[in-house]
């Protein structure tokens, strides 16, 4: 067996042992590159901008514990900004394994910024149905939720004081991480009910998500650790995100050598045998 | 019996996916009500369905346990797990934290669940490396395109690939937004015709497979 | 504000007439000149009384706002009233425009509540995603709709008294006050469109299979079904089983209905072969059908008694617990053929690469198109969006199927000639200002 060929068959963990270095590394010694912004994360950043104080802001929280590395620091950058611009925060999840890791997050972000539960932010929690909640959201939210996570009327609650149903939201955001996600928020949501909506995904999924932003159904996206960067930077307070991309460089760096050298080792390979 | 097991549930899929379809151009409140109705019971039947999965999860593993199979002792984990966390929900009513203390519950989505589905999905990183370094080959002239592509586009979404490659990120964001969104539009476009040839032949009992059996 | 442009591009068009000109003999010249000119200046007529004069009156004096119309918001979901007005010459940022409604007994439309106000400048029909056959007046004309707001609520059946008012500076005139009740409908008539063309579409396909049992139909060989034999063979000839999964989604996805139908067809031929065959489900409902089918298909071999109730199973509804089962069960039973139909997520990647690490034949089929990168990277085969959906054609080679992918065909080239004759008409319009290539590009927009 040659050397090309030897190394093309190489133990796949020296490979894994090469991306865990190269994620660690840069965690304990950061570098702190400058990050670019975007316009499809700038989309997001000026339209919360441009909203008026008390305007409503929904958010929902569409992944698991599973995507929290890339969705997490999104969900934390949109709620600082969110509360700092004063609007009233509405967040809730189509997720049900990503219940409490939802509550924790607003409980967290909220007692970070001061904010007092129930008049400038709350959590409705999670509605058997996916997109049918949606739907059931549209024509009346309180139908959808009849109380919060903590078992409190939604009816009481005066951060939802005017709001009726998905038409009476100022902007909506979904952080999804599949299905239900930005996506079905579009078709069952926006497009029935015409509210101004905005999308966060995995780096994974980005992508195919770039359709929908180009014709404008959503008017920005924010994808993956590099969107939450981004975000953060716009906000101007830096969290894991930002530190994390430096290991994402790194790892994205590692991955091309990679590719780099499995084609030099096949191309010899390929040359040898005529 | 041929009746029912054929005839009524065609008539079932008949008559629903007609509703189902012109619901979607009726605005009338009653319409949404029905789909949201629907949508309600379709869940209290998957709810119900639950049990059939659980009963075939039973099974499989409690076979495992009795011919003691290898790798049963995984199987009496999964009992003890899976019986541990209907017990500790049902005792903390499905509450991960009660005004502000964690429940029993809450340990175990935090301390449990949260860790093992993060290392699933980190895991695909290292994936992801494996894979590329296997496949990624310039086989041909398609296949050296595509590779071109990745290389400018992982260079692109990435700080220091901008610092090194200034134009890499306009260069990925133009592939993003011009060649891979037109891409995945002809894509889309062509799984939906497949998919509303398949719903039409579906609701008209043209396609009959998925109930489970040939011709008659 | 409308036609202050146009007034401005026909100046410029005959200024730059006029230019043009200039390069002509000295006489003839002078006549053009002289037409020119005098059409010049009756152009600056024209434009001056359009222009001047209602800057001026603007100013000066504005009026109540004419031909103003209230009535239920047609095609709708109820609980709206749309109000429409003709466009009047003061129309112009310094002018605004009041829309008030309150209890249809009221008279007084001071007296009435505003639900919204507005510089004169805005809110036409035009700004509204309606459809040339369902406007009722020009699309320069204004329109407002009248829905629930804070302390104002509209209910269905119930009649309300609605005006408008001109407002500049102090002073306010009003319309007269009109008297309308919203309701739901039973029909969106901007959706007709849809509806024809998904008729249409269903009409062709049900003709293409009426045509497809009358002749013969060639259908392109997709490598990846090809495979499926060779993959069962080597499953066979290693006495290892094959591993069939059925997606994320459940049955009401149409790419869930496609991979049971195709498991059908790999049931068969893994019953003919007596190779064992494996399931493993995401979602029990799927499970309870593909169990039917497989049962039907074991049947159909000839082999009922090879048939195993735990061939299908069920494991876990949650992705990533599921996804590790699965990787679980590839590495203790090396399955030599791993098939991998219907919806899929991250968990492609950890199932694909898990596989090809055990040496298994891998065939992918998915219209999860943000996955198929990972497919393609890890599989042998990948059956890419809609050739999942000609699977079960391509396998039986029946006339209904294949017909169906005859009239998916015509579909796309009815959708690819639209795209490109919108393109080209868009494009006229857009250039010359013209309407009439929107009565063409309305056909296939989507409206609601």
């Amino acid at each position: 067996m040659s050397f090309s060929e030897r190394m093309l068959k190489i133990d796949r963990r020296i490979i894994f042992l090469m991306i865990g270095l190269c994620t660690l590394l840069p965690l304990l010694y950061p570098v702190g590159l400058p990050i670019k912004i975007s316009s499809e994360v700038r989309g997001v950043y000026d339209h919360i901008e441009s909203l008026p104080e008390r305007s409503v802001f929904l958010l929902s929280i569409d992944f698991d514990p599973a995507s929290k590395p890339e969705l997490y620091p999104q969900a934390i950058a949109l709620l600082r900004h969110a509360f700092r611009k004063h609007l009233r925060v509405v967040t809730m999840t189509l997720w049900v394994s990503g219940t409490g890791m939802a509550d924790q997050l607003v409980t967290q972000v909220a007692k970070e910024m001061g904010k007092e539960y129930g008049t400038d932010y709350a959590f409705l929690g999670w509605s058997p149905g996916g997109q049918a909640v949606i739907i059931n959201m549209g024509q009346d939210l309180y139908s959808a939720f009849p109380s919060d996570y903590s078992g409190k009327s939604t009816k009481d609650l005066p951060v939802l004081d005017g709001v009726r149903s998905l038409k009476d939201v100022g902007y909506m955001v979904s952080l999804g991480a599949g299905r239900p996600g930005v996506e079905e928020w579009y078709v069952f949501g926006k497009d029935k009910y015409k509210f101004e909506l905005g999308g966060g995904c995995t780096g994974v999924m980005a992508p195919g998500l770039y359709p929908l932003l180009r014709s404008g159904q959503i008017n920005g996206l924010i994808g993956g650790l590099r969107g939450a960067a981004e975000y953060e930077n716009l906000i101007g307070q830096k969290g894991k995100a930002v530190a994390g991309m430096d290991a994402q460089s790194a790892t994205h760096l590692a991955i091309i050598a990679l590719v780099i050298m499995c084609n030099l080792f096949y191309f010899s390979l390929r040359q040898q045998r005529g | 019996m041929i009746f029912l097991r054929r005839q009524l549930p065609l008539l079932i899929t008949l008559v629903t996916g007609l509703l189902f379809a012109a619901q979607y151009y009726v605005p009338h409140p009653a319409s949404e009500q029905m789909l949201t109705s629907a949508t309600k019971w379709l869940q209290i039947v998957g709810g119900f369905a639950l049990i059939l999965g659980v009963t075939s999860l039973f099974h499989q593993h409690a076979v495992k346990i009795r011919r003691q199979e290898a790798g049963w002792g995984y199987s009496l984990v999964l009992y003890v797990g899976m019986l541990g966390t209907i017990a500790v929900g049902l005792w903390t009513n499905g509450k991960e934290s009660v005004e502000g203390t964690m429940t029993a519950f809450g340990w175990v989505y935090n301390y449990m669940m949260v860790p093992l589905q993060g290392t699933m999905f980190a895991i695909l990183a290292f994936f992801i490396a494996s894979a590329a370094y296997r496949s990624f080959r310039a086989k041909s002239r398609e296949a050296a395109v595509l590779l071109v592509a990745a290389v400018i586009v992982m260079m692109g979404r990435v700080p220091l690939g901008e610092y090194l490659i200034p134009l890499s990120g306009d260069v990925s964001s133009w592939i993003l937004n011009v060649l891979n969104s037109s891409v995945r539009r002809a894509i889309l476009i062509g799984v939906s015709l497949g998919a509303v040839a398949l719903s039409f032949k579906i609701i008209f009992g043209v396609e009959r497979s998925y109930l489970g059996g040939g011709k008659e | 504000m409308e036609r202050k442009p146009s007034s401005r591009g026909r100046t410029l068009r005959s200024s730059k007439g006029h230019e043009r000109r200039e390069g002509e003999g000295v006489r003839s010249r002078l006549r053009r000149f002289s037409i020119g000119f005098g059409w010049f200046f009756l152009q600056l007529i024209v434009c001056a009384s359009n222009l001047v004069p209602l800057d001026t009156l603007a100013q000066t004096s504005i009026s109540a706002p004419h031909d103003v119309r209230v009535f239920d918001t047609p095609s709708d979901g109820g609980g709206s009233l749309t109000v429409q007005w003709a466009p009047s010459s003061w129309d112009g940022p310094d002018a605004r425009y009041q829309v008030l409604a309150g209890d249809a007994a009221v008279t007084d439309p001071a007296a009435l509540t505003i639900i919204a106000e507005f510089p004169a400048n805005s809110k036409y029909v035009k700004d509204a995603k309606t459809a040339w056959w369902t406007r009722n007046v020009d699309k320069t004309w204004h329109q407002v709709l009248v829905r629930s707001a804070k302390g104002f609520e509209v209910k269905d059946g119930t009649s309300y008294a609605v005006a408008v008012a001109t407002v500049q500076g102090d002073q306010r005139v009003f319309s007269p006050v009109l008297v309308a009740s919203p309701s739901p409908d039973w029909f969106n008539w901007n959706q007709l469109n849809n509806l024809i063309i998904a008729l249409s579409f269903g009409g062709l396909v049900f003709y293409s299979i009426s045509y497809a049992k009358r002749h013969e139909i060639f259908l392109r060989r997709i490598p990846g079904l090809d495979a499926v034999d060779e993959a069962i063979g080597r499953a066979t000839e290693l006495g290892k089983p094959i591993l069939y999964l059925t997606g994320a989604h459940d049955l009401h996805d149409p790419s869930t209905i496609a991979a049971a139908v195709i498991l059908g067809k790999v049931a068969k031929r893994a019953a003919l072969y007596e190779t064992e065959l494996l399931v493993p489900h995401r979602e029990p409902i799927t499970m309870a059908v593909c169990q039917e089918i497989t049962k039907q298909a074991y049947l159909e071999a000839g082999k009922p008694d090879l048939f195993k109730e735990d061939a299908n199973f069920f494991i876990t509804a949650d992705q990533f617990s599921y996804t590790a089962a699965v990787d679980g069960i590839m590495l203790r039973k090396k399955p030599a053929a791993n098939f991998f139909m219907g919806a899929y997520f991250a968990e492609s990647l950890l199932l694909t690469e898990t596989g090809a690490s055990t040496g298994a034949i891998q065939i992918a089929g998915t219209d999860s198109d943000h996955q198929l990168p990972f497919f393609v990277t890890t599989c042998d085969y990948t059956l890419i969006g809609e050739e999942l959906y000609a699977a079960s054609a391509y396998l039986s080679k029946e006339p209904v199927q294949i017909g169906t992918l005859l009239g998916q065909d015509i579909g796309k080239v009815v959708v690819l000639s639209a795209i490109g004759i919108g393109i080209v008409l868009a494009t006229v319009g857009a250039v010359t200002g013209e309407q009439w290539p929107q009565l063409f590009l309305d056909l296939f927009r989507d409206l609601k």
